[in-house]
């Protein structure tokens, strides 16, 4: 049974040989990634698609994806939803982002930078690195038929902080706070009624708690800010290394065996975000 | 009264669990040590006493009996000084006086021989809530010495596998843990705010749904009455009467493929750990909750 034939369909109960023994060895060629701008019919949304488009963003990703050792080709789209979301739409219909959610992350973002050190170009650029990378997680989980023992939401987020915390520092604090920054803002924007306890997701605080806790349990040094200021309180970061490596182990047990380490050595080269990232918001584009 | 009708109900428990004596001979695991810690405070006394008579520990251990531990792991009850003592790698598991008498306090909110609008009965409540803390905290344990891989966070994952285990012994027994279990989830809530949510729990109303969800999940037909009418599918704030003692349709919908993911979960990283001899013995023994308990 090669990698490809896993689905749910070929499962058997007591099947862990697959994730035990790793399936690197067999290395069956990756079925790709095809990449496409979706021209959008509302003309406010036409400037977002211009910029991602002269920004490469799906070039760049699928260079980021390019150590998957993907079973089915691995569609990703942006694209007008009429609807503000972003979400993995399965194996045939892929990974869609939606023009409407980048909006709003834009109208999200701060004008300035904001007493806690939230700057509008980290809450744009790294937003939108987190809900790509919280799909790609279902993605992930779906295609590569890993074992989900918590909630998948919770998961999803957990997998788009760690990628985030593997390419260096400054990555990290602009991803990881530029996704504190927006959930922090939706946590004021939304009051908390019992749907929000019934919800898979978790609710907006627990989410903006666990990402600082995960970049505080990678990279104490470069969070000890957030718990210096009581942003992350002290009774939750002192479990945040434990959290980070329990993530990191079940990255390498249910991942890692479907990742090329050649190509992920090329991929860890790339300059994933640069300066100017998340600035030019609305300007630079001429029409 | 309380006292008589406890001692009444050990003595049945005794004369049944003979009956059951040559199972419990082939149901052992040498790997895990109990201990029932003496308390200090008197209040706790009476826990610790019918604890050890009810042989909790020695029960959970023959319940463990097919697990295939690579080493040894504590099992104990002990006054805590505190509600909880969370497992840390390496062990041992404590359930803590302190927890067991908050969740009798809880119980106590149903009238006796009353049941809530769920048709949670005090025992359920207070069987059903012990049980979840047991197995919760042996999920940690489990996770820790097999070497789990845990995507989501650990608590809601001991919660699911908690869940899930209570779930294999039929409908009945599913029934009274599930929902004593969610009770005490439902009893305990309390309005969370600021940094709570910096909680590595979820909020006691969300471990409630969790709850109820894995049940209507693992056996639509048997919880049924779990999830909320078509006519009140509408999320609370709207317009119109909602019962948030029961899953809402929106988070009911989603439910079985949750279980599927929590069984695939469970066939990838824990049965192959598992003795299936064994587990065939301890799923058979039809006496693990007896008439009496929780009383």
């Amino acid at each position: 049974m090669s990698c490809s034939e896993r689905d749910l369909g070929t499962r058997r109960p007591g099947d862990a040989g697959a994730i035990r023994a790793g399936m690197a060895q067999a290395k069956p060629p990756s079925a790709g990634i095809e990449i496409e701008y979706v021209e959008p019919a509302r003309a406010y949304l036409r400037p977002i698609y211009e910029r991602l488009k002269s920004r490469k963003v799906l070039e760049q990703l699928k260079e980021f994806l390019s150590p998957l050792i993907l079973p089915v080709t691995l569609h990703i789209r942006t694209l007008q939803c009429d609807d503000t979301n972003a979400y993995w739409a399965g194996r045939a219909e892929g990974l869609k982002l939606c023009y409407e959610y980048i909006d709003w992350i834009e109208r999200l973002a701060p004008a300035e930078t904001t007493p806690e050190g939230f700057t509008p170009e980290d809450a744009i650029a790294g937003e939108f690195v987190e809900v790509t990378l919280h799909e790609m997680g279902h993605a992930v989980f779906d295609l590569f038929n890993v074992p989900i023992f918590g909630r998948e939401e919770d998961a999803a987020d957990e997998i788009a902080g760690f990628i985030m915390l593997q390419f260096g520092q400054e990555v990290a604090l602009r991803t990881i706070s530029g996704t504190a920054y927006a959930y922090q803002q939706q946590a004021k924007q939304r009051k908390l009624s019992r749907s929000s306890f019934s919800d898979v997701h978790g609710t907006d605080e627990q989410r903006f708690y666990n990402y600082l806790c995960l970049g505080y349990g990678a990279q104490p040094a470069t969070f000890q800010r957030f718990v210096d200021s009581n942003l992350l309180p002290a009774t939750r970061a002192a479990n945040c290394a434990r959290e980070y490596k329990q993530i990191a182990r079940a990255f390498d047990k249910t991942v890692m065996p479907h990742v090329d380490q050649a190509q992920m050595a090329e991929v860890r080269k790339m300059v994933i975000l640069r300066p100017d990232d998340g600035i030019n918001k609305r300007v630079d584009v001429k029409q | 009264m309380q006292r008589i009708l406890i001692a009444v109900a050990f003595a049945v428990a005794a004369a049944a669990s003979t009956g059951a004596t040559a199972t419990a001979q082939d149901l052992q695991n040498s790997l895990i040590d109990i201990a029932y810690g003496e308390p200090s405070n008197a209040a706790y006394r009476p826990i610790y006493e019918r604890l050890r008579q009810r042989r909790v520990l020695e029960e959970l251990r023959e319940f463990l009996a097919p697990l295939r531990l690579p080493r040894r792991v504590q099992v104990k009850t002990e006054q805590c000084g505190k509600e909880s003592s969370p497992y840390a790698p390496g062990g041992p598991v404590v359930i803590c006086y302190e927890y067991v008498h908050a969740l009798e306090k809880f119980a106590e909110k149903i009238p006796a021989d009353a049941r809530t609008a769920r048709g949670v009965s005090r025992e359920d409540a207070v069987v059903g809530a012990f049980v979840q803390v047991v197995l919760n905290q042996m999920a940690h344990a489990v996770f820790d010495i097999l070497e789990v891989p845990v995507w989501g966070r650990e608590e809601d994952a001991a919660d699911k596998l908690a869940g899930f285990l209570m779930l294999q012994f039929g409908t009945e027994n599913a029934r009274k843990l599930l929902n004593g279990a969610a009770f005490f989830f439902e009893a305990s809530d309390r309005t969370w705010t600021g940094s709570d949510f910096a909680d590595v729990r979820g909020t006691d109303a969300q471990r409630f749904y969790n709850y109820l969800c894995v049940a209507y999940g693992g056996d639509a037909k048997g919880f049924r009455d779990f999830v909320q009418d078509d006519s009140s599918n509408r999320r609370p704030g709207q317009a119109g009467a909602v019962r948030t003692d029961l899953l809402p349709q929106y988070r009911a919908s989603g439910c079985r493929s949750e279980y599927n993911e929590l069984q695939y979960a469970f066939d990838q990283t824990i049965m192959p750990s598992v003795d299936r001899a064994l587990l065939d013995k301890v799923l058979a023994r039809t006496d693990w909750l007896r008439a009496g308990d929780g009383r």
